[in-house]
């Protein structure tokens, strides 16, 4: 590693700290101190004062803001979220059990969308301002206008429930579970204990969701790299490289991509809080059992504790995606140095 | 392909040509330089006339109120008026009395069963067509109620059947839901709110998001560092877990589910627009307004706003689109609008729960019309972007 | 061979961009023949379409622009009607280009060599990867960087080494004509200096044919055998080096050799032509340059003139040069 380069992931990662800080702030500033009443809004009308009183006291709400604060901040320090309040056991734990579900589905929902953006995005840019280009566009522009949750619906209806082809719902088959969880993802854990029936219906699971949760983000994908290979192809050194005689589609693919990568997947980085957000509405369309349902159920069951510390924890998981991304553009780009 | 100096005069000059005109007048001479792009707008731009047009019009336009049980459940669209039908020989009969002592036949889960409510008769209620018109036959009941749609079907299965009225009760073009609401009358309405909640959010996301661009762009120092650092952090957060934390927070109501939503946007404001300001102030005509004594915020208000408002336009376009989706999104979760609000999000969550039953339509309408307005106001941004932004060269 | 074989020869070429703002003709009716051998340096004030120019005689005209008219022989093969991939294979193979900025002519995430042994490849697919390397270290070497610098990224080395390197790019493959756009405009003088020896070694050596397109007269009086000179999209003269420096026939040849900076004969003040270069959407009738200039006749702003030999090896595009024909027939109207 060059000294430039460790400079630069130095830095970047002592810029993570603020960020960190303030998506804290943020949401405490969200759960504690905005108008609302967080025990009101948990408990719902009908909670007597007592109870009202007793939630607060068991929350350390009662206290001064500051106190509670750096109360929450020093939680958030030692990764301790508190105590689930539907279930005995901490809120990390909860975490732990749902997050792999949210990550497989990630994974899969990603390989459908760089598989489609990637390769349309590039097709439009290479022959842009023709017939195909502008039918890509105008169709990424319904892709992204389409509510993720009514294309799962959409999907459920006809190929999951209509024809009978997939299941509509959860990881897995009632009555099959994992030999061993090793890693939480199941495909990975099928493979691992060469399980092929359960590798099977793992993946017949995924494909709904994926595709539903892949295709909207394509249509958001298929533009970045539209635009990107579109200022790629315009740089002189594919002017040069037509000059040596080399094909369209090598300066296009080869080239151009190797070069649109790149921005590509920084922007890719920062567009993950948009496959988050979709991973929630996507995960209540198929009840998978992942974060976002987690979230959205924990509101209904009134378990403030969880709900704040899912969302505690997407924040430092963005922090974390983010440099990450920025890391990685680093050993990518031999330019690149601070 | 680097630009030589010539064609950067040239492109000067006709960009020159193109800021000299307003807004609107940009937008239409667009026409001509940007052939289907610029039809792609208008496109955008009718469907968003259409839309609104709907929504002032909605109590002209709907024919029931959205939250009345209009009809049967989950009456199929289409499904609607009803036909009399009898033994032969006995219309007259019954066509005379029917109001009075009549033993009438009627489907369940058939707008049938509303109507013989509705106009106080005496029913008896069967599971299925052919037990109705077995029930006829049989002498069980003097008439019996059925869909206008099966009435051919029926009488080239059952000739000796007769019509003795037809044409009775409402219509549902677009069917009912599970509590035999209009579907189509809850779309118009739908519109309003969604329309409402989307326009109110981007409206107070742009406010705080253009002011605080403006300000931050303009002075600089620590406040631009720690107003970007926070709006970086904002955008990177999933949107629509913090409108998720927001609304569970603040409660159900219409203007706190704006507010939620307006938070997600107040980064892409904030970002557009301090980084306009950033490079209009360096401009020569700011430098001109500064020497002559003008104060920074009559600088900032006279000369950079107006720069920054054709940007405004479009990322507010944009936003519109999201947070049509993301009001849905929150209301497909339960986290939406009060239940007597009638709204696109909240029958998409209901027609989930019939879904498996087959009732299509309680769940794509809604959704087809989510995706043509959020496809509007994408359109109509994106092409706006393209034309209010020329870069010329690029033909 | 004979120095007047002809390798190219362009009859009548005109290029179009459609713009937003109209039809603009970049390149107007240009006739020109390149001689094996040569360097032919093609000069003119910046955006007369000298670029154009050179990039329709490897056809590499893009949208919007379109070759409007004319046919182009290359060593008797007509470019103009090609199919895609047989033009392909010429470009790099046997005609290349040099381009202005060496900066952004290399791809910035492919090594150096990679791009010389991809260039070599793809017109000899046989030559395996070592041989290609190697072929790319004999390259390199000779243009005077050392072969470690190889496998390098183009941000790692400076101009006028990547400049090197696009020189060995184009002669890679042995190409017959070289066009160099503005090589070296964007160098500093000393690598400018070096670099203009080093062509001239290379000319000699690989027995180049170049296209030298600049607007540094310098340049061209260092290097070119012959001169083309363009205004407006039109040729408007073509002369041997020397007679086009000591007798400029045309007044915008003599006012752009004016404008040039001359130590030894310390004039004073520079000279600066009046006027500034014409809008080509909408060209001024008959000679474009008769608004700037000196010598303006009537006939100038009806007539065009015709770009016609007044000597051997020698040609002019102006009325002072030829017939002005009958008033009758062109006072007061147009002429076709
Ligand atoms: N892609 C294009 N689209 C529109 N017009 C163009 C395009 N490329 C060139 N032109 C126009 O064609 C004319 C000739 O351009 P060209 O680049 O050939 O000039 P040049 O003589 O090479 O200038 P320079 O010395 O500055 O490089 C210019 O007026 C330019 O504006
Ligand atoms: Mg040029």
């Amino acid at each position: 590693m060059s000294p430039g380069l460790r400079r630069y992931i130095i830095v970047r990662t002592l810029l993570t700290i603020p960020m960190v800080l303030i998506l804290v702030s943020l949401v405490f500033i969200v759960l504690r101190v905005m108008p609302g009443d967080p025990a009101l809004a948990i408990m719902r009308e009908g909670a007597s004062e007592e109870q009202l009183a007793a939630f607060r006291a068991a929350l350390g709400m009662d206290r001064p803001l500051h106190i509670q604060y750096f109360d929450f901040i020093s939680g958030v320090l030692r990764f301790d979220f508190g105590e689930s309040m539907v279930r005995p056991i901490p809120v990390t734990q909860e975490i732990k059990t749902f997050f792999p579900a949210t990550v497989e589905l990630a994974i899969f929902s990603m390989m459908v969308t760089t598989g489609v953006g990637i390769f349309s995005g590039a097709y439009a840019a290479k022959n842009r301002k023709r017939g195909s280009d502008y039918a890509i566009r105008v169709l990424s522009i319904i892709l992204y206008s389409l509510p993720i949750f009514w294309l799962g619906l959409m999907l459920q209806m006809t190929i999951g429930a209509g024809l009978g082809w997939l299941p509509v719902s959860g990881r897995l088959s009632p009555g099959m579970t994992p030999d061993r969880v090793i890693t939480g993802l199941y495909t990975i854990d099928a493979i691992l204990t060469l399980n092929l029936d359960l590798l099977v219906d793992a993946l017949k699971h995924l494909i709904l969701p994926s595709i539903t949760l892949g295709l909207v983000l394509a249509g958001f994908f298929t533009r970045l790299t539209r635009a990107t290979m579109l200022d790629v192809l315009e740089q002189d050194f594919i002017t040069a490289g037509r000059a040596r005689g080399l094909h369209e589609r090598v300066l296009v693919y080869k080239h151009g991509l190797r070069n649109a990568f790149i921005p590509i997947v920084t922007l890719l980085g920062l567009q993950f809080a948009l496959l988050l957000a979709g991973a929630i509405l996507t995960e209540t369309t198929f009840s998978w059992p992942g974060m976002g349902r987690l979230v959205v159920d924990r509101i209904y069951d009134r378990d403030f504790t969880t709900v704040q510390g899912t969302i505690l924890f997407f924040a430092l998981l963005v922090a974390g995606v983010s440099l990450i991304v920025d890391i990685l553009y680093g050993f990518l780009d031999p330019r690149i140095r601070y | 392909m680097a630009m030589t100096n010539t064609e950067l005069a040239q492109n000067g000059s006709i960009n020159q040509m193109i800021e000299d005109v307003g807004l609107l007048r940009r937008i239409w001479r667009g026409r001509l330089w940007y052939g289907t792009e610029w039809y792609i707008t208008v496109f955008g731009g009718l469907i968003l006339v259409t839309v609104t047009i709907v929504t002032l019009l909605a109590p002209i336009l709907s024919p029931y109120d959205p939250n009345d049980f209009a009809g049967s459940q989950f009456i199929p669209p289409g499904g609607g008026p009803q036909v009399l039908l009898t033994r032969s020989g006995e219309s007259n009969r019954v066509t005379e009395s029917y109001l009075n002592e009549q033993l009438v036949g009627v489907q369940r889960n058939k707008n049938g069963t509303n109507i013989a409510i509705e106009l106080e008769l005496d029913y008896l209620r069967y599971q299925t067509q052919s037990e109705q018109i077995e029930a006829l036959q049989n002498q069980e009941v003097d008439s019996i109620l059925v869909d206008e749609r099966d009435l051919d079907a029926i009488i080239a299965d059952f000739p000796q059947l007769e019509i003795a009225a037809d044409g009775i009760g409402p219509s549902f073009t677009l069917g009912t839901d599970n509590l035999g609401r209009d579907i189509l009358s809850r779309l118009i309405w739908g519109a309003r709110t969604v329309l409402g909640v989307a326009i109110l959010s981007a409206l107070l996301s742009s406010v705080v998001g253009i002011s605080l661009g403006l300000i931050s762009g303009f002075v600089s120092g620590p406040f631009d560092r720690v107003a970007s650092l926070t709006m970086d952090s904002i955008y990177s957060f999933p949107g629509l877990l913090l409108a998720i934390a927001m609304a569970a927070m603040l409660g159900p109501g219409l203007l706190n589910v704006a507010i939620a939503i307006s938070v997600i946007y107040i980064p892409t404001f904030f970002r557009v627009v301090r980084g306009q300001v950033l490079s209009i102030k360096e401009e020569l005509h700011v430098e001109a307004a500064r020497s002559l004594g003008a104060k920074p915020f009559s600088i900032l208000f006279r000369y950079i706003f107006p720069l920054v408002i054709p940007s405004v336009v479009v990322v507010f376009s944009l936003n519109v689109a999201d947070a049509i989706l993301t009001e849905a999104g929150l209301s497909f979760i339960g986290l939406g609008l009060p239940p007597d609000v009638p709204d696109w999000g909240y029958d998409l969550s209901k027609g989930h729960s019939f879904l498996v039953a087959g009732h299509w339509w309680m769940i794509t309408f809604p959704g087809v019309l989510i995706t043509i307005v959020a496809m509007g106001f994408s359109l109509l941004g994106e092409g706006l972007s393209e034309i209010l932004n020329p870069r010329l060269v690029k033909s | 061979m004979s120095i007047n074989e002809i390798l190219y020869n362009i009859q009548d070429l005109s290029v179009e961009f459609h713009t937003r703002v109209g039809i603009l003709g970049a390149v107007d009716h240009a006739s020109l023949d390149i001689r094996r051998g040569e360097v032919l340096g093609l000069v003119g004030e910046s955006g007369c379409g000298k670029s154009t120019l050179g990039k329709a005689l490897m056809r590499m005209i893009e949208e919007p622009g379109k070759i409007t008219s004319g046919k182009l022989l290359f060593d008797n093969i007509d470019i103009l009607a090609l199919d895609d991939s047989r033009m392909r294979e010429l470009r790099g193979s046997r005609i290349s280009m040099v381009f202005q900025d060496p900066m952004t002519s290399l791809n910035p995430v492919q090594r150096v060599v990679d791009h010389i042994t991809e260039a070599i490849q793809v017109h000899q697919s046989y030559v395996t990867d070592k041989e290609a390397r190697a072929r790319a270290a004999n390259l390199v070497d000779r243009l005077g960087i050392s072969h470690d610098r190889l496998d390098d990224y183009p941000h790692h080395l400076s101009g006028g080494m990547r400049q090197r390197v696009m020189i060995g790019l184009a002669l890679a493959l042995r190409a017959d004509l070289v066009i160099a756009d503005e090589a070296t405009t964007s160098l500093d003088v000393i690598v400018e200096a070096q670099f203009l020896d080093l062509l001239r070694e290379l000319r000699n050596e690989f027995d180049l044919t170049i296209l030298l397109i600049t607007h540094n007269m310098g340049i061209v009086a260092e290097l070119a055998d012959r001169v083309a000179v363009m205004y407006a999209g039109r040729l408007v003269e073509l002369a041997e080096v020397n007679q086009l420096f000591s007798n400029p026939k045309h007044p915008y040849t003599e006012g752009l050799l004016r404008a040039v900076p001359n130590i030894q004969l310390d004039e004073g003040e520079l000279y600066k032509m009046a006027g500034s270069p014409p809008d080509l959407v909408r060209p001024p009738s008959g000679c474009r340059f008769h608004p700037r200039c000196p010598k303006v006749m009537e006939i100038c702003s009806q007539v065009d003139p015709i770009f016609k030999s007044i000597a051997p090896n020698r040609m002019v595009n102006c009325w002072l040069y030829q017939e002005v024909p009958d008033e009758k027939l062109w006072v007061g109207g147009s002429t076709q």
